[in-house]
């Protein structure tokens, strides 16, 4: 092995390591390390003086690998590739030694300390004498893009997509554009009729020349990788026959929705066998036909609203619906302009009023007189029927936890406000476009919180409530800046694909297969013609998985090659 | 076993006053800065939440609405403009009417027109019957005392105890279907009967210090009300025990000197009250019902026209005087007809038999409370 020069630095992070790691020593310590050419310790090796340290030593001491021990490599390891970069050396040459979260900030014995971070800094300069000098590739990225789902937040992705003067490709399972918004009457707490919010949609969408809806359609194949998808879409034609279409996208929008929780669920509220208990969604067509009415058409005297059904419970979701508070408040006002003398009260567990405007329509409902009746998660009110001599349909027990009263109220019309819940098919769709679920069944991002469009398979982006539940803003949002991050990639024309993946030795691979399904990102392709596997380098994620298996050994991690990881397991073993 | 609700309850209470119940969401400011709430009589969060849910039985057996003196600290702090304070008094109303069994009350608070038109009315009958009974009686408008009055006191104080057993009547069985609303009806508000003996002396306490309104914080509101309450017993003492004194031509300067001082306090307190609630300045005098008004402006005709019809007797114009005098009739015997048993009047019963009452229901429920608990130690509740 050629002999190379290697610089280590160590970031003192303020007192983040310094307080505990004796930085001095691990300096003197570093010094003595094979083919070490300098060791220094500086207060914030990510600050601009540090990355510009690590420049000029590159520069004038002709350094040719550099070690940072740090923070986590999630943290910084781009930072430090970039420097070696600018100082004109291979971004690969770089290791980093993770002496924060793994050392100072999970250990209180400074001797102990320092000596576990010398073992780690021994390990990388070990590590990275091995490491080879790796090229990124760029790939074409075909600007056209699939949009599954055709609720508002497909309709929305699609529009500013092909505002942007690219072609959408808008699957949509169902006969017609809108989704579960179409079956809304007002929108909460504006009371905007959703009506209005999806006409304007739907008709931009049928209008436009870039984009082309697929009804009756649903996506039966997916193949490729970022840029370079093929999707394959079975459409039904006027007869009702499928007929299978073929095209290529450069991204993928998931934005499948959700469906209602099933009401009869819960034996509690006689969903199914009191003619007068109805869910939220048979309430929303009473009022998109405009009468409010009882099972026999007479008008309702009491209305009764039950929150939470299905959400936040122990037996069916733990989760919030986050919409169906403000939807019950808007059943409120509704029932009390429809019919004004009618009582309305609302049955809940706490009131989740945390959008712009929604404490404001929270107080408003209270002054339209609606009583609102707190019951505990876990003890459900019961619905019963009316005894003979009473004047109302139905009588509901709560245990009323304001008051600590245990009350009987009357009742005409029960409305069961319906959780959201993962489709009952989101995992076809999960493992069409290979992303993953969470144990509600949701589709899970790439980051809940600095990243919440993207998923763990690059060109794949998820939006509005198949991620999760959400109100209209959320999903309006999460899907125009699902749009927003593939324009910007498609704006760029190729992209760059990390350097680090797995490849087959061609010549020694057998052929087995065993690779091809156990990559967990369907990265693995299988030559037919020539027998053997290959890796597709743009969808490959370097887990290493396919590496350990093989057991021709034919499978090379790049940047986790045997040598390497065997050099580093030698270094920490002091 | 559940209670029945009546959620229509709250509409009905909006004609007593109670407009802002309903914006109440529990966070319980109001009860937490109220000076007299305490571990027996939450409130006012739990009246305010009996009354938006409409739990009819558990309010007309609830003492808590007369044990409030409206300070308006609960609706100052309140976040939601709910009016706790406001509310606690449509209570007092709508109990008043609750425990008056002719109904007259709840007409009278239902509909302000009735309660003033039957006032009118009955005036006018008094008026009527007055001047009849005078000349009936052989009575000189021009003679204001002695032989051939036109009104003379000895009737007049005749008619005067005829009334006052009759308002005696009305405002006992008011009473006692108070007491059998808070303290019998249901089983666990029952007391044993050596309470009611051991706490009787703060019947009389209450009615003649008003010590419990002291404690509302502010002093200048609790001594405007006792003056204008000891006012009007001194005066109610003259009327029923001293009015041929009061209306004779010779000057009993011991009789007068407590008249003039009564006057000026019921005159001057009136006066001060409706200065404030035209003012609002205070919460307790933003919300004013119809019957605040009538209470207020009656008490203050009645007075005005009492010493008049005197300045006037003295003044040597004795036909004005008589004048006045039936005019001071008119006014003064629908107040204490009407407003004593069904309206406004009546808390000078309910208030000081409230608090009789929730001395001897703190007692028994303080003793019915679990032991406290030692210092660390949790109480388990029972599955």
């Amino acid at each position: 092995m050629q002999s190379c020069k290697i610089g280590v630095y160590i970031c003192q992070c303020g007192t983040n390591i310094a307080k505990m790691v004796d930085c001095e020593a691990l300096v003197a310590f570093a010094e003595t390390l094979p083919e070490v050419a300098l060791a220094k310790t500086y207060k914030y090796m990510c600050s601009n003086p540090g990355q510009d340290m690590i420049v000029q030593d590159i520069q004038a001491n002709g350094l040719d690998r550099v070690v940072v021990a740090a923070c986590s490599p999630r943290m910084h390891e781009r930072t430090f590739r970039n420097a070696l970069q600018v100082a004109g050396l291979n971004p690969y040459f770089f290791e980093m030694a993770n002496i924060r979260e793994h050392c100072s900030w999970v250990h209180d014995d400074p001797v102990a300390a320092t000596q576990k971070a010398k073992a780690l800094v021994r390990g990388a300069v070990l590590r990275v004498a091995r490491h080879e000098a790796l090229e990124r590739k760029t790939v074409d990225m075909c600007p056209e893009v699939l949009v599954i789902g055709g609720g508002i937040a497909g309709l929305t992705a699609a529009l500013d997509i092909a505002d942007a003067g690219h072609r959408v490709h808008l699957v949509e399972r169902q006969g017609s554009l809108g989704g579960n918004l179409a079956r809304i009457d007002l929108t909460a707490p504006f009371l905007n009729a959703a009506r209005d919010l999806l006409t304007e949609r739907i008709t931009r969408v049928t209008e436009s020349e870039r984009i082309d809806v697929m009804l009756h359609s649903r996506v039966v194949n997916l193949d490729g990788f970022i840029g370079n998808y093929r999707a394959t879409v079975e459409v039904r034609d006027a007869d009702g026959l499928p007929r299978k279409t073929e095209f290529l996208v450069g991204n993928v929008i998931v934005a499948t929705g959700y469906q209602e929780f099933e009401a009869s669920r819960i034996t509690h509220y006689g969903y199914g066998k009191l003619p007068n208990v109805v869910t939220s969604f048979e309430f929303e067509l009473m009022l998109r036909h405009g009468r409010i009415q009882m099972a026999d058409g007479h008008l309702p005297r009491f209305v009764s609203i039950i929150h939470c059904v299905g959400s936040r419970s122990q037996e069916f979701h733990g989760y919030c619906s986050r919409v169906c508070c403000m939807t019950a408040l808007k059943y409120a006002h509704e029932v009390r302009s429809a019919i004004p003398g009618c009582h309305v009260s609302d049955i809940y567990i706490d009131m989740h009023a945390f959008g712009k405007g929604h404490e404001d329509f929270y107080r408003r409902s209270s002054e339209v007189k609606t009583l609102f009746l707190m019951y505990r998660k876990g003890d459900r009110p019961v619905i019963r029927r009316a005894d003979p001599g009473d004047t109302c349909d139905m009588l509901i027990e709560v245990n009323e936890q304001l008051s600590g009263e245990t009350i009987e109220i009357p009742a005409d019309l029960v409305v069961l406000m319906v959780g959201m819940e993962a489709r009952s098919d989101a995992h076809e769709v999960a493992r069409l476009v290979n992303i993953s679920q969470d144990k509600e069944g949701w589709f899970i991002e790439s980051h809940p919180k600095l990243d919440p469009v993207a998923t763990t398979t690059d060109g794949v982006y998820i939006a509005g409530t198949c991620a999760a539940p959400k109100d209209i803003p959320d999903t309006v949002a999460q899907a125009r800046a699902s749009a927003a991050r593939i324009l910007a990639k498609v704006a760029r024309g190729r992209i760059e694909v990390d350097a680090v993946y797995a490849e087959v030795d061609e010549a020694r691979c057998s052929g087995c297969r065993i690779c091809n399904d156990l990559c967990p990102y369907s990265a693995i392709e299988f030559d037919a013609v020539k027998k053997v596997s290959r890796v597709i380098s743009a969808v490959c994620k370097a887990c290493g998985a396919c590496g350990a298996a093989c057991p021709s050994g034919a499978i090379k991690a790049r940047h986790f090659t045997d040598a390497q990881i065997f050099a580093q397991i030698e270094g920490v073993l002091l | 076993m559940a209670i029945r609700v009546n959620p229509l309850l709250i509409d009905d209470l909006e004609r007593y006053g109670a407009e802002d119940v309903q914006k109440c969401y529990h966070c319980g400011n109001c009860s937490a800065v109220c000076p007299h709430t305490d571990e027996t009589f939450l409130f006012p969060r739990r009246s305010m939440r009996l009354l938006q849910m409409g739990l009819e039985r558990r309010i007309e057996g609830s003492l808590e609405p007369w044990l409030c003196y409206y300070c308006g600290q609960c609706s100052d702090q309140c976040p939601r403009d709910a009016e706790p304070g406001e509310t606690m008094m449509s209570l007092r109303r709508w109990l008043t009417s609750r425990y008056d069994f002719t109904g007259i009350s709840r007409l009278f608070y239902r509909s302000p027109k009735a309660e003033v038109l039957a006032m009118a009315g009955l005036g006018l009958a008094v008026g009527i019957g007055l001047v009849a009974w005078g000349l009936g009686t052989g009575g000189d408008i021009r003679i204001y005392d002695g032989p051939g009055a036109f009104l003379r006191s000895e009737h007049v104080h005749r008619f005067d105890w005829g009334m006052a057993a009759v308002l005696v009547g009305l405002l006992g069985t008011n009473a006692v279907r108070m007491w059998w609303f808070t303290m019998y009806r249901d089983k666990e508000s029952r007391v044993p009967l050596s309470l009611y003996i051991k706490h009787v002396l703060t019947l009389p306490y209450q009615f003649f210090t008003q010590k419990r309104y002291a404690e509302c914080g502010e002093r200048k509101p609790w001594l405007l009300h006792l003056g204008l309450m000891l006012s009007y017993l001194t005066m109610l003492v003259l009327i029923m025990f001293f009015l041929g004194t009061m209306q004779s031509d010779t000057w009993h300067w011991q009789a007068h000197a407590f008249g003039y001082l009564a006057t000026v306090g019921l005159l001057g307190a009136t006066a001060w009250m409706i200065r404030g609630r035209v003012r609002k300045q205070t919460p307790l005098h933003r919300h004013s019902h119809e019957s605040d008004w009538v209470f207020l402006v009656q008490l203050f005709a009645v007075a005005f026209t009492g010493i008049l019809q005197h300045v006037l007797h003295r003044a040597g114009q004795p036909l004005a005087g008589n004048v006045v005098y039936v005019i001071h009739m008119m006014v003064a015997v629908p107040m204490l007809v009407l407003e004593v048993p069904f309206s406004k009047w009546a808390h000078l019963v309910y208030r000081p038999l409230a608090m009789y009452f929730a001395a001897m229901r703190r007692e028994v429920l303080r003793a019915r409370a679990p032991a406290p608990l030692p210092a660390g130690a949790r109480r388990v509740q029972a599955a």
